[in-house]
């Protein structure tokens, strides 16, 4: 007998010996733990057994426990398959948590301060273990959760699922999209690199458009915390971006699977009468239980998207870190995140109040309202012709616009700035200039030129001999050394371009293409040419002056000026000469930079 | 059971799918995270590297016009890429040596100023010295025919070490960060071209604090270590110019006092007296620059400053120091209240009774103690300096 005044474990051993007490214990216990379901039933629902025992044990942890109790015991078939949720609504409220989690651990390492923000970027990405992966993961969730979040959104509207009685679960499903989209917009400020910064200025300078004046310049001073970003603005976006949008998200999170619930999973529109709405009786014949089907689905599906993810992030890519962020210097084509360069794109069609401010709180607002707009009964496709013509003229549209948000659209550079980007940009966008990877030990020291690209290998000499002739004689040659010399501080005291060595073809590659866009631009860049300098700097570091040299052109309203023959016209100075321009840059190359390893 | 509708009609498929994802995704970050260190390693390089790079540009737009596009310093500041900035002694022996004989030296020096050593102890000290100086010579000569070239630009090849010779503890490191945050304030006392700014925005300047620490690892990167070439020495084209602290100097007068030997006199301020005096002193005018900017103290170990309020060009509290003997000529010694002033009456009476004369626009704010700071040497030191100051 046991000393206890209960029968302790040891009397249950010495009565139904070693085995079978432990398997009782635990059996017991994973009861307790499931709520509901001990060993055999989980073995049966993992089986695809029916249940042995009566009651059904597999309703128990939705009645008993905490973590199942919002979620429905059973669904209808009509509706459990791959269409027509395509498990969005699921994978959305999935990266959630799966963005609260990657989130937490990068919060280990951060402070939300312009003084470190971007040296701890660094020593998340190089310095702690698994912390890029980290990074990435998050990163690259937080784009799959908008994207993933819209499709939900488009997939809601083709089913017509937000009609009546879905109306206000709409509702907070738009409220979702909007809390999504600023959360990643948050984000994307705290690594303090130039994208964020210069992301984060063009989305934060439509706020500065809300009219009237006095609100709009109120609520840009209170979002930036200053005229400009910079320690406050930091620091309130990462508030907003780890306390008080999550706050929201959550909440709304709550009341959307709450509303969804109440209302029943809307069934596929073909399957119900028009009119009717039959989510929430399910026939017995027509329930897939919670618990094997749908949970087993659920697992399947949050593990083949990690392992997607993990894929992605572990080969293919990597969230972006660019220099550190600078007020000072604008990096050309800068652009809004993604998706939010639709609105970038409108703000280039005029008004900045109206497109920037007027039009998406527009076009967001009647998104919002539309279940309550749109009362036609029938959710069958056939019969809703224009809201789907509607939605999908809103799809290009965003599309379009979003294009049109690209630098590429309506932005006037002048080709000589866009070339030296081209050649030298740093590492952006998962993009990198077309000089920086060429590989250090082809970076041979020496002066080289487009002129022996444009004279072809077998006369590269001969045009290149020519080529310091000419400069020689006209003049140019002691201008050039000066500037390079008393503005541009190269040491070097003499200009004698030469051949690409054999041994450095992809520097000869970069020659052609920089020939090459040279050529392209021929009406704007009249007789160009483009030379590398190649210098040693340190022991262990390259220094290469890009120069474009050209005759100017007339510009009016940002097009060259034609001729009758279609000739560019060229700018005359007093004496009646064309006046040669020159864009000189020059970059840094150290042998470690690792350009050309990515 | 099955779920027609779903990918995996059958739950066996769907945890199988599950299973796999979920081991594959194990697999992965094991994976992952054995290669971790060779990552994290080529990644802290190339971040390095690239900060080098960013410090690369920072230096040309903002630091060679001073130091050299080379960083090989020029009038306007010293070198960078100098391997005395890096402490590297070409010739470590030699330096040993002559430092412990210098120490030796020192030592016999103290004693025999002590009032209690003997006269025959002082003759054998004299005679040490005389056998430590000669020794020093033979071990300094070959190393010094050696250097030459870097020597006539500044260079001292006992103090081979930047950081040792102004007494800095820390790394070279962080000595090139804290003078690129606060600059040298009073640097502009010994470089002719205006001394080193803060450039930290911390302490009023242009730059952020990371771009500081992409400058020092710029400046960093032209270490070669232990690999350093009297080439590199010779393409130095300027060394540092060292502010002496005078306070060894006190320390040596302070010694001399308790030891009771005899300090040098002061020169007073009875400018008849002193005139009378100098002519049987020849000034040096190197050391008079020298005491005027503050880089050696006068033998009586005061600092003087004098560059402090007279610079060299325009106009500062005082007048400038540029053209000092030319405007005693051609406009001072005009002046009827000096009728009868020679320039050197002049210059002398001016250092020692500062208040009687003001120069026209400016206020009389000179200290009128430097007739108890400097000694006669150093006072003709001076007037020597200052007529050389004829532009």
């Amino acid at each position: 007998m046991s000393v206890l005044p209960f029968p302790s474990f040891l009397d249950d051993v010495k009565e139904k010996g070693l085995r079978k007490a432990v398997f009782e214990l635990v059996d017991e216990s994973v009861e307790r733990l499931t709520a509901g379901m001990n060993i055999q039933d989980i073995r049966e629902a993992l089986r695809g057994e029916a249940p042995s025992r009566k009651p059904n044990p597999r309703l128990q942890p939705h009645a008993d426990g905490f973590w199942l109790h919002m979620r429905p015991s059973y669904f209808h078939a009509d509706m459990t398959g791959i269409y027509p949720t395509f498990r969005l609504g699921w994978l959305s409220t999935y990266f959630v948590f799966f963005e609260t989690i990657t989130g937490i651990l990068l919060m280990i390492w951060y402070t939300p301060s312009p003084e470190v923000a971007y040296a701890n970027m660094i020593n998340i990405i190089s310095n702690v273990p698994m912390g890029q992966l980290i990074r990435d993961l998050h990163r690259l969730g937080a784009e799959a959760m908008v994207l993933i979040v819209a499709l939900h959104m488009t997939r809601t509207w083709f089913t017509g699922t937000y009609k009546k009685p879905r109306q206000f679960t709409w509702f907070t499903g738009v409220i979702l999209l909007v809390i999504t989209g600023f959360l990643s917009f948050t984000g994307y400020l705290l690594p303090w690199d130039q994208l964020a910064l210069w992301a984060v200025t063009i989305g934060a300078s439509m706020i500065e458009a809300t009219p009237p004046p006095i609100v709009g310049e109120n609520l840009n001073l209170l979002v930036r915390g200053g005229p400009e970003i910079g320690a406050n603005g930091l620091l309130r976006f990462y508030l907003l971006h780890v306390l008080a949008l999550p706050a929201f998200l959550f909440i709304f999170t709550g009341v959307h699977y709450y509303k969804v619930i109440v209302h029943g999973h809307g069934l596929p529109p073909q399957k119900e009468n028009i009119g009717e709405d039959t989510a929430k009786r399910v026939p017995l014949d027509k329930r897939v239980y919670f618990i094997p089907d749908v949970l087993t689905s659920e697992i399947m599906w949050v593990a083949v998207t990690t392992l997607i993810l993990v894929v992605l992030c572990i080969w293919f890519y990597d969230a972006p870190l660019e220099h550190h962020a600078d007020p000072q210097v604008t990096p050309l084509g800068t652009t809004a995140p993604w998706y939010f360069l639709w609105i970038q794109g409108a703000l280039k069609l005029g008004d900045k109040v109206f497109w920037g401010i007027i039009f998406p709180t527009l076009l967001l607002g009647l998104l919002a309202v539309w279940p309550y707009l749109d009362v036609t009964p029938s959710r069958r496709y056939a019969d809703r012709r224009f809201a789907l013509t509607l939605f999908l003229l809103l799809i290009s549209f965003i599309t379009i616009l979003s294009y049109m948000g690209l630098p590429e659209f309506g932005v006037a550079t002048s080709p000589d700035a866009e070339i030296m980007h081209e050649l030298t940009f740093p590492p952006a966008h998962n993009h990198v200039g077309k000089l920086l990877p060429v590989p250090y030990n082809q970076l041979v020291v020496g002066m080289y030129t487009t002129r022996e690209i444009e004279a072809g290998r077998d006369e590269a000499t001969s045009a290149v001999a020519a080529f310091n002739q000419e400069i020689e004689q006209n003049g140019l040659k002691g201008e050039l050394l000066l500037e390079l010399q008393n503005t541009h501080y190269l040491p070097i005291n003499n200009l004698n371009f030469v051949t690409i060595p054999a041994d450095a073809p992809e520097l000869y590659k970069v020659m052609e293409h920089f020939n090459k866009r040279l050529q392209q631009n021929q009406d704007e860049l009249h007789n160009p040419w483009g030379a590398f300098i190649i210098t040693q700097n340190q022991a262990n570091m390259k220094r290469v002056d890009i120069i474009i040299s050209w005759d100017e052109v007339l510009i009016e309203n940002g097009a060259p000026v034609k001729d009758a023959n279609g000739q560019p016209v060229l700018v005359l100075d007093a004496e009646g000469n064309p006046i040669r321009r020159q864009n000189i840059h020059h970059v840094f190359i150290h042998q470690d930079a690792g350009y050309f390893a990515h | 059971m099955l779920q027609q509708g779903m990918i995996f009609p059958k739950i066996e498929n769907r945890i199988l799918v599950g299973i796999v994802s979920f081991l594959a995704i194990m697999i992965l970050l094991v994976w992952a995270a054995i290669n971790e260190g060779g990552r994290m390693r080529a990644l802290t390089a190339t971040f390095h590297a690239r900060s080098i790079e960013q410090g690369a540009l920072l230096f040309t737009a903002n630091c060679s016009t001073c130091h050299g596009p080379n960083g090989y310093g020029g009038a306007k500041g010293p070198a960078l890429n100098n391997p005395q900035l890096f402490g590297h002694d070409f010739f470590p022996e030699i330096t040993r040596q002559i430092t412990a004989l210098q120490t030796e030296k020192a030592d016999l020096n103290v004693e025999a100023s002590r009032a209690d050593t003997t006269d025959a102890r002082r003759a054998e000290i004299a005679a040490r010295i005389q056998e430590i100086d000669m020794q020093i010579q033979e071990l300094d000569a070959p190393r010094r025919q050696q250097l030459q070239a870097a020597i006539d630009k500044g260079y001292d090849p006992q103090r081979p070490n930047r950081l040792q010779n102004v007494g800095w503890a820390g790394t070279t490191e962080s000595f090139i960060l804290t003078t690129l945050v606060h600059g040298r304030p009073v640097s502009n006392n010994y470089w002719s071209g205006g001394g080193m700014v803060a450039w930290s925005q911390t302490a009023g300047g242009p730059l952020r604090m990371d771009q500081l620490e992409d400058l020092t690892n710029y400046i960093m990167n032209w270490d070669k270590g232990s690999n350093w070439t009297l080439d590199d020495l010779f393409a130095v084209q300027q060394f540092a110019i060292e502010p002496v602290d005078g306070a060894p100097l006190l320390r040596q007068i302070e010694q001399l006092q308790a030891s009771g030997g005899v300090l040098p006199e002061p020169v007073g301020t009875n400018v008849q007296e002193i005139l009378v005096a100098l002519e049987g002193v020849t000034g040096d005018p190197a050391r008079g620059d020298a005491i005027y900017h503050n880089v050696q103290p006068s033998q009586l170990g005061a600092l003087l400053a004098c560059s402090g309020c007279h610079m060299a060009e325009g106009a500062g509290v005082g007048p400038q120091t540029n053209g000092t003997y030319t405007r005693t000529i051609n406009e001072r010694l005009n002046d009827p209240a000096l009728a009868g002033y020679t320039p050197e009456r002049y210059l002398v009476e001016s250092i020692v009774m500062p208040a009687n004369y003001i120069v026209p626009g400016f206020q009389n704010l000179m200290v009128a103690d430097f007739g108890t700071k400097l000694t006669l040497q150093d006072l003709a030191d001076l007037v020597a300096y200052l007529e050389t100051m004829n532009q």
